[in-house]
């Protein structure tokens, strides 16, 4: 069973990720962007090279998906989610999320983790924040360090 | 130099706690081969042909005496006596134990070091100019924005996992010693009629199996825009690089397929949503960071030069090392010493713990404990008073570093090749070493002039070989170890790229091979002419020629 981390927890999921139009009995449903429509209340699915549209800001959660933990282009989308086109739903990422990385992905803005099945929740529970602070911007904080805290030269 | 503040220090002990808990999640059997491989990566951990290799991170190549006292510590203690200077500034040790690396990161985190991104797809070291801040042809000081880029990549949450290794490279003197032709982005940092720092920017260029020089996207960067520029270029290349094949995974063939116009275009519209965004520079953190590097208190003095006449008269070798390793610094009365580590039977690069303990003591002594690390894989000592060179260089001598050799055929670049790593093709540091024999001879050596060697064990070019004057690849031939040999390559200012002279040769062939080279230069030199001038002027054909005639 994949684990659900949403806001530092394992949560139960209210959703779930379907091919097409498909009915599901009770859930929410998370659908790829060619089946999406603005007006749905559905979720959607983005690839990771996906290019951002503002009409996707109707979704109450966006879904990106990693096809590998080691690519980034999901972290640039997120980031332009967030940050470009104010989205403010849940960004939950899916697909090959590694356990070991959230700390990067909440930092770009996602808000939740749908760890597959082998992954480690309790390895991604200790490691959700490694460290205290971070030199440069993002998502979480878009001011750098020197700008948050006065440093000595 | 920079110095950590509470913040660094903080990040940097934390780093040694996180990765700890990930190795000892990966020896637990956690965490599978494959994936923690991207994370001891991204902590500088190779594993190599024989051990791991651990890559020391050196920022932009400065380090001081404390720093390389704990590098010679460490090559003492979990190493086999010694460590190897790599061509990106950063110090390499080839035999640690997986399971021992977190210890040698705490001790690297007590002296502000670390080996943060020193590998894997991410914003490597930024490497500078080896004679930063001291050199008489500088104009401006490249080091605070070195500092202010590396501070901005640590762990960037963005563009840790980009879709191949990213390095940037900076240089603000006359000269490029800085090779900024040839990294994914080279930065030319002046001063301008206006007493404004502005940076021109070039991307795309790189070395490994495509090389190519990097093309200027923008000329007059302000510098307050310097992170915001950076920004916008490292989120191009990370939506849209390629991912599907490691080789053509470098920003060089992005901006090939979108032409240098089209890729501007596509970062200045990037640009415009990012620039003036609270990661904008202002005048006082660019002043923070200078604080670190202001000029050390200077003697004021003679300029020593009576008494270096007399001494030069006395030791010809003295003299020959003044020639060569001994450059002009912005401060009268001061040098810039290079100790080379090019000693034959040495592998280029490699120095002993005892070596890098007296480098440091050095450092202390005759300068103000600063040390360099060369791309030449050189140490250099940038702050030596003239009255003081002839005892140094005595002790230099008496230690292995004294080699009268700096950009002479000697002072050849070498990756560590099918020795240590398991990429390579062929080995490097035997066929170096051969070379370095056959032309021993100091008066062949001088009479040749100015000569970058540069060998690579395999395509991926860590030995530079393409920006050799003379190139040499190592290459598999059914099996069987040869090398291809390019000429006329160049990494600083007007860089260019070797051509391939022909077919390849056995390790045999090389050193009479490179004879003929040299014999077909010297025959056809002006007076004064540098090999790569002449090479440039008279072009392949009599090189060709001549190295392919009937064999003896």
């Amino acid at each position: 069973m994949p684990t659900l981390i949403k806001h530092d927890k394992i949560t139960q999921d209210d959703w779930e990720l379907v091919e097409a139009e498909t009915p599901v009995n009770g859930a929410r449903r998370i659908v790829p962007v060619d089946a999406w429509l603005p007006e749905s209340g559905d979720g959607l699915l983005l690839p990771g090279d996906a290019e951002p549209d503002a009409r996707f800001c109707e979704a109450p959660l966006i879904a990106i998906n990693f096809a590998v933990f080691s690519d980034g282009r999901g972290l640039s989308l997120a980031v332009l989610l967030r940050t470009r086109f104010d989205f403010t739903g849940e960004l939950r990422a899916v697909g090959d999320v590694h356990p070991e990385l959230l700390y990067y992905l909440n930092r770009c803005g996602f808000d939740s983790y749908l760890l597959p099945d082998g992954r480690s929740a309790q390895t991604a529970l200790s490691t959700l924040a490694p460290y205290t602070d971070y030199y440069q911007a993002s998502v979480l904080e878009p001011n750098p360090s020197h700008r948050r805290i006065r440093r000595f030269a | 130099m920079y110095r950590y503040d509470a913040f660094d220090q903080k990040f940097v002990d934390e780093r040694v706690v996180h990765y700890r808990a990930q190795t000892e999640r990966y020896l637990a059997g956690e965490l599978p081969e494959d994936e923690f491989l991207q994370l001891r990566l991204r902590n500088g951990l190779y594993i190599q042909r024989l051990a791991p290799m651990l890559r020391v991170a050196v920022p932009y190549g400065t380090l001081d005496s404390r720093q390389l006292r704990t590098l010679a510590f460490i090559a003492r203690e979990y190493d086999r006596g010694y460590g190897h200077l790599s061509t990106r500034q950063n110090v390499q040790f080839n035999w640690p134990e997986l399971a021992e690396v977190p210890d040698i990161l705490q001790d690297l985190a007590k002296v502000q070091m670390h080996a943060i991104q020193t590998s894997g797809s991410c914003i490597r070291n930024i490497t500078t100019d080896q004679f930063a801040g001291v050199a008489e042809d500088e104009s401006v000081d490249p080091r605070p924005y070195c500092e202010i880029i590396r501070q901005w990549s640590t762990s960037h949450p963005e563009f840790d996992w980009l879709p191949r290794k990213f390095k940037i490279a900076v240089t603000g003197a006359s000269v490029d010693r800085a090779a900024v032709d040839v990294h994914d982005i080279g930065l030319v940092v002046y001063r301008t009629s206006d007493e404004e720092i502005e940076f021109d920017v070039k991307v795309g260029g790189g070395l490994g199996r495509t090389p190519v020089i990097g093309q200027t996207i923008r000329r007059g960067l302000p510098v307050q825009h310097l992170l915001t520029y950076l920004e916008a270029i490292l989120r191009v290349y990370n939506r849209y690089g390629r991912r599907d094949n490691k080789y053509k995974a470098r920003i060089k063939i992005l901006v090939r397929a979108m032409t240098a116009d089209g890729f501007r275009d596509k970062v200045d519209a990037e640009w415009a949503h990012l620039k003036g965004s609270p990661s904008t520079l202002e005048e006082q953190d660019i002043t923070r960071i200078e604080a670190h590097f202001q000029p050390p208190a200077y003697h004021s003095q003679p300029d020593g030069g009576d008494v270096l006449g007399k001494q030069r008269l006395e030791e010809p070798a003295f003299d020959r090392w003044l020639r060569h390793n001994v450059a002009a610094h912005k401060q009268s009365g001061y040098a810039i010493v290079t100790l080379s580590t090019k000693i034959t039977g040495v592998p280029p690069g490699d120095v002993s713990d005892v070596q890098m303990d007296a480098v440091a003591e050095w450092a202390d002594r005759y300068g103000f404990g600063e040390i360099r690390i060369s791309h030449e894989q050189n140490f250099v000592l940038p702050d030596v008073r003239l009255d003081e060179l002839f005892e140094l260089w005595q002790q230099a001598d008496a230690a292995q570093l004294g080699a009268h050799n700096v950009g002479l055929l000697s002072d050849i670049i070498c990756c560590p090749g099918g020795d240590y790593c398991s990429l390579a093709n062929a080995k490097s540091i035997p066929l170096a070493e051969t070379i370095q024999r056959k032309f021993d001879s100091y008066d062949y050596q001088h009479d040749l002039g100015p000569l970058d060697i540069n060998i690579s064990g395999c395509m991926n070019a860590c030995g530079h070989h393409h920006v050799g004057h003379i190139g040499i690849l190592g290459v598999d031939k059914k099996g069987a170890e040869f090398y291809q040999v390019s000429l006329g390559g160049h990494a600083g200012n007007g860089a260019s790229l070797g051509q391939i002279i022909g077919p390849s040769f056995s390790r045999e062939e090389v050193p009479d091979r490179i004879e003929t080279i040299f014999q077909v230069y010297l025959d056809h030199r002006h007076e004064n002419e540098a090999f790569l001038s002449c090479f440039r002027r008279v072009g392949m054909d009599p090189f060709k020629e001549r190295v392919y005639a009937n064999p003896d």
